[in-house]
């Protein structure tokens, strides 16, 4: 408990204001599957509570919102026609609420609204794939960056959180790697809220790699309580907390050939794509490999190779005969 | 280790190689003993920073007709979007696991303070972020560290692909002490000693940082560069002080690159044009498919045996195959020889593999048709507000990708494809089955 007033102390002292990214997954065939725990207007409550306390813990704090649909990904807030929070305001003033979550509570809930009126995704692009997190970080990076640009000063402190219900999509799984290295090589820590289901392997290695928080809450339907305790404190003040740790870290990938998740795979050593089973040629950069356990070949393209290279070899190849 | 450095520590006669400056190519011949001219190093042009004419950057930019800097300003950064533009957005083959030795020239001559603060101490700089950004785009990549001075040369580290242990090593001081002459012939030798176990499958490299122009070498260097080339082994060189013959001809035998360093800039652009993997040239017939595993990280509550030491430990890998437990990965299983690897570290390469198609640069005259970048949401200069002569001499600052039809803004075009590798706008669209076509 003293870890906590001391934290929130030094927070003072710390000027410093916080750029949050929120990725909500808004997958309606996960989100209206009868077996869900929490249906999505709920759970949108909980979310606009933790939105607006994010903006409420500084006068400086940033949000933006971005919903990872089926098929499409866009902002939520701030929206294109309306650019900087504290701008002018369209919407009709409510003396009841204070004005900055009244923008941001609009914004997000027509902008989902919107998305579910449009005509459901077909079947067809379930089948492909679910939700469009990859898309949604790659905006949300492009946002930072250009955030972190525009401040000179070097003040904001930008982070991630992907609220997600979807199981991992593997065709996503390069855009995904390339967003976290990104990420990661700009100090960007991606939180992940895996609202229920199974484990997400690919964001679990995106929290694991950013060095961000990973999270199944026990019980969904207590989303706020998750989002407060764990997910709101800045990274400031998480080093002064007890945050919740990943005891296993999942590092499977996705195979290039059929995107199946593999632990264990065939790595072609020119450029490293992983595929699930053997095969003679590689899909990704076309290299003919020596298929060592069939000889005849295998001395075929050795011959082939000496020929056209006569300074070279077959010293070199004997004096490893363990190789490979 | 101390087998190879006893091997190497009979000392011949000094042989010094003459610095040759293009227009004056002295046959090199191990037993001549040729001074250095000076002056034929001044003949040339302005090449190094000593020579440089002072310069104002400020007297580049210079204000158009209207007195504004925003042409000139702008025609810069399209000069810096051209150099990007260049980049080869083809897949091309690439060796990916590479084993590269850096040979350090330890020598006196690495006191100069041509270079600031000294070739020594900018070396060891450098070397730390070249190592750094090595291993971010050659993941499963391994470094070997070699000193050379007083005619011996010695591993500062041995081929590993951890680069906090290389780190490590540039910061201890005893590894920073020169001496003497270096060795080339003994520092080439000590790594071909290692390079010829690794695996068909990796590159066999060698970079030498050279700062003397001279080598006390035990034997006929040429013997040596013949070995490297029968070994299939690259070398590269960069001289920090002149173009030596002798370094010029091992690397172009071997296929490396050559450079003299002019200043402290070049120096480091030098040193990292060694990082990107190199495109395949003759290893086709050694590619293959290496059977690897991808261990998830396990935490037990109660201590258990590792594999590797045999030691009682809390955390670790745990083996797919087998399902035994390792302290670190990447490492091969000892109990089942299954490679295991952390998938993340092989993906760090996957950009260069499927790298976003180069935006198109949308004129003036379309401008109008999008209002604000898709990925930051920045809005554009509208076209009614900029005068038709800044139209001319300025770009619409907006970038489109040719399979999304998304536009972008010049921040987010370098972002993209300089740090990211993914496209928002074409992730954003509904996915259409593989190979499909974008109607
Ligand atoms: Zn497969
Ligand atoms: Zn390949
Ligand atoms: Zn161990
Ligand atoms: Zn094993
Ligand atoms: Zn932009
Ligand atoms: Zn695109």
């Amino acid at each position: 408990m003293t870890s906590v007033i001391t934290s929130v102390c030094l927070l003072n002292y710390k000027d410093d204001s916080n750029l949050l990214v929120i990725v909500i997954d808004t997958n309606p065939f996960e989100w209206e599957h009868p077996s869900a725990p929490l249906k999505l207007n709920l759970a949108l409550k909980h979310i606009l509570a933790f939105m607006n306390a994010h903006l409420a813990g500084r006068h400086d704090n940033r949000l933006a919102v971005i919903a990872s649909h089926v098929g499409a990904s866009k902002f939520l807030y701030p929206t294109l026609n309306e650019p900087t929070p504290g701008s002018k305001v369209q919407t009709k003033k409510d003396a009841n609420v204070y004005q900055v979550f009244k923008v941001v509570n609009d914004a997000v809930l027509t902008g989902i609204a919107k998305l579910l009126q449009d005509p459901r995704p077909t079947l067809e692009e379930k089948d492909l794939g679910s939700s469009k997190i990859a898309a949604s970080l790659s905006l949300g990076l492009c946002y930072i960056n250009q955030a972190l640009k525009s401040d000179g000063m070097g003040h904001v402190k930008p982070r991630i959180l992907v609220l997600t219900v979807s199981p991992d999509s593997s065709s996503d799984y390069i855009p995904i790697m390339n967003c976290i290295f990104s990420a990661q090589k700009a100090n960007i820590p991606i939180d992940v809220c895996k609202i229920w289901g199974e484990d997400a392997v690919f964001l679990q290695q995106a929290a694991h790699i950013t060095e961000g928080i990973y999270m199944r809450p026990d019980d969904p339907r207590g989303l706020l309580q998750t989002l407060m305790f764990s997910f709101l404190p800045d990274m400031f003040s998480r080093s002064y907390l007890h945050l919740p740790g990943q005891d296993e870290v999942d590092f499977r990938a996705a195979c290039f050939c059929h995107k199946r998740i593999v632990d264990i795979g065939f790595v072609c050593s020119v450029c490293l794509s992983i595929f699930c089973s053997f095969s003679p040629v590689c899909s990704t950069c076309r290299t003919k490999f020596a298929f060592q356990p069939l000889l005849p070949s295998a001395r075929r393209l050795g011959a082939k190779a000496g020929a056209s290279n006569p300074g070279s070899p077959r010293p070199s190849s004997s004096s490893t005969p363990s190789a490979s | 280790m101390g087998k190879h450095t006893e091997q190497r520590e009979q000392k011949a006669e000094a042989t010094t190689f003459m610095a040759t400056n293009g227009r004056r190519q002295v046959e090199k011949d191990d037993d001549d003993f040729v001074d250095v001219d000076d002056s034929s190093l001044q003949t040339n042009q302005a090449n190094y920073a000593w020579e440089e004419e002072y310069k104002r950057s400020w007297d580049v930019l210079q204000e158009d007709e209207h007195g504004s800097l925003a042409g000139v300003v702008n025609s810069l950064q399209k000069a810096a979007k051209r150099k990007r533009q260049l980049r080869d957005t083809d897949p091309i083959q690439r060796g990916i696991i590479r084993h590269l030795f850096i040979l350090i020239d330890l020598s006196n001559a690495m006191q100069e303070k041509d270079l600031r603060p000294s070739r020594l101490s900018l070396t060891f700089t450098y070397l730390e972020a070249f190592i750094a950004e090595y291993f971010d785009q050659n993941p499963i990549s391994q470094i070997g560290l070699i000193g050379t001075k007083d005619g011996l040369a010695e591993k500062l580290t041995e081929l590993s692909g951890n680069p906090t242990d290389h780190i490590k090593a540039l910061k201890m001081k005893k590894f920073m002490e020169t001496g003497g002459e270096p060795s080339l012939q003994n520092a080439l030798e000590l790594a071909r000693n290692s390079l010829i176990h690794v695996p068909a499958h990796g590159s066999r490299e060698i970079l030498v940082i050279m700062g003397s122009l001279t080598t006390t070498d035990p034997g006929n260097i040429h013997d040596t560069i013949a070995r490297l080339m029968q070994d299939n082994i690259r070398a590269s060189v960069i001289a920090l002080a002149a173009e030596v013959q002798v370094l010029k001809f091992l690397s172009t035998q071997t296929k490396g690159t050559f450079g003299v360093a002019m200043n402290e800039g070049h120096y480091r652009d030098l040193l990292f044009e060694v990082i990107p993997p190199t495109a395949i040239t003759t290893t086709k017939a050694s590619a293959n498919l290496v059977q690897m595993g991808f261990p998830a990280r396990c935490n037990d509550s109660a201590a258990t045996l590792c594999a590797c030491h045999g030691k009682l430990t809390l955390g670790g890998y745990k083996c797919p195959q087998c399902g035994s437990k390792l302290c670190d990965i990447p490492t091969e299983c000892d109990i089942c020889n299954l490679t295991l690897v952390s998938s993340p570290l092989l993906a760090r390469s996957y950009h260069h593999l499927f790298p976003v198609e180069n935006f198109v640069e949308v004129p003036w005259k379309d401008a109008a048709m999008t209002t604000a970048c898709f990925s930051c949401q920045k809005t554009f200069l509208s076209p009614h507000k900029v005068s038709v002569q800044l139209q001319s001499t300025t770009d619409a600052g907006r970038y489109q990708c040719k399979l999304c039809e998304k536009t972008f803004c010049t921040d987010c075009d370098v972002f993209i494809h300089d740090v990211l590798h993914n496209c928002p706008g074409c992730l954003s669209q509904p996915r259409r089955r593989a190979g499909g076509v974008i109607a």
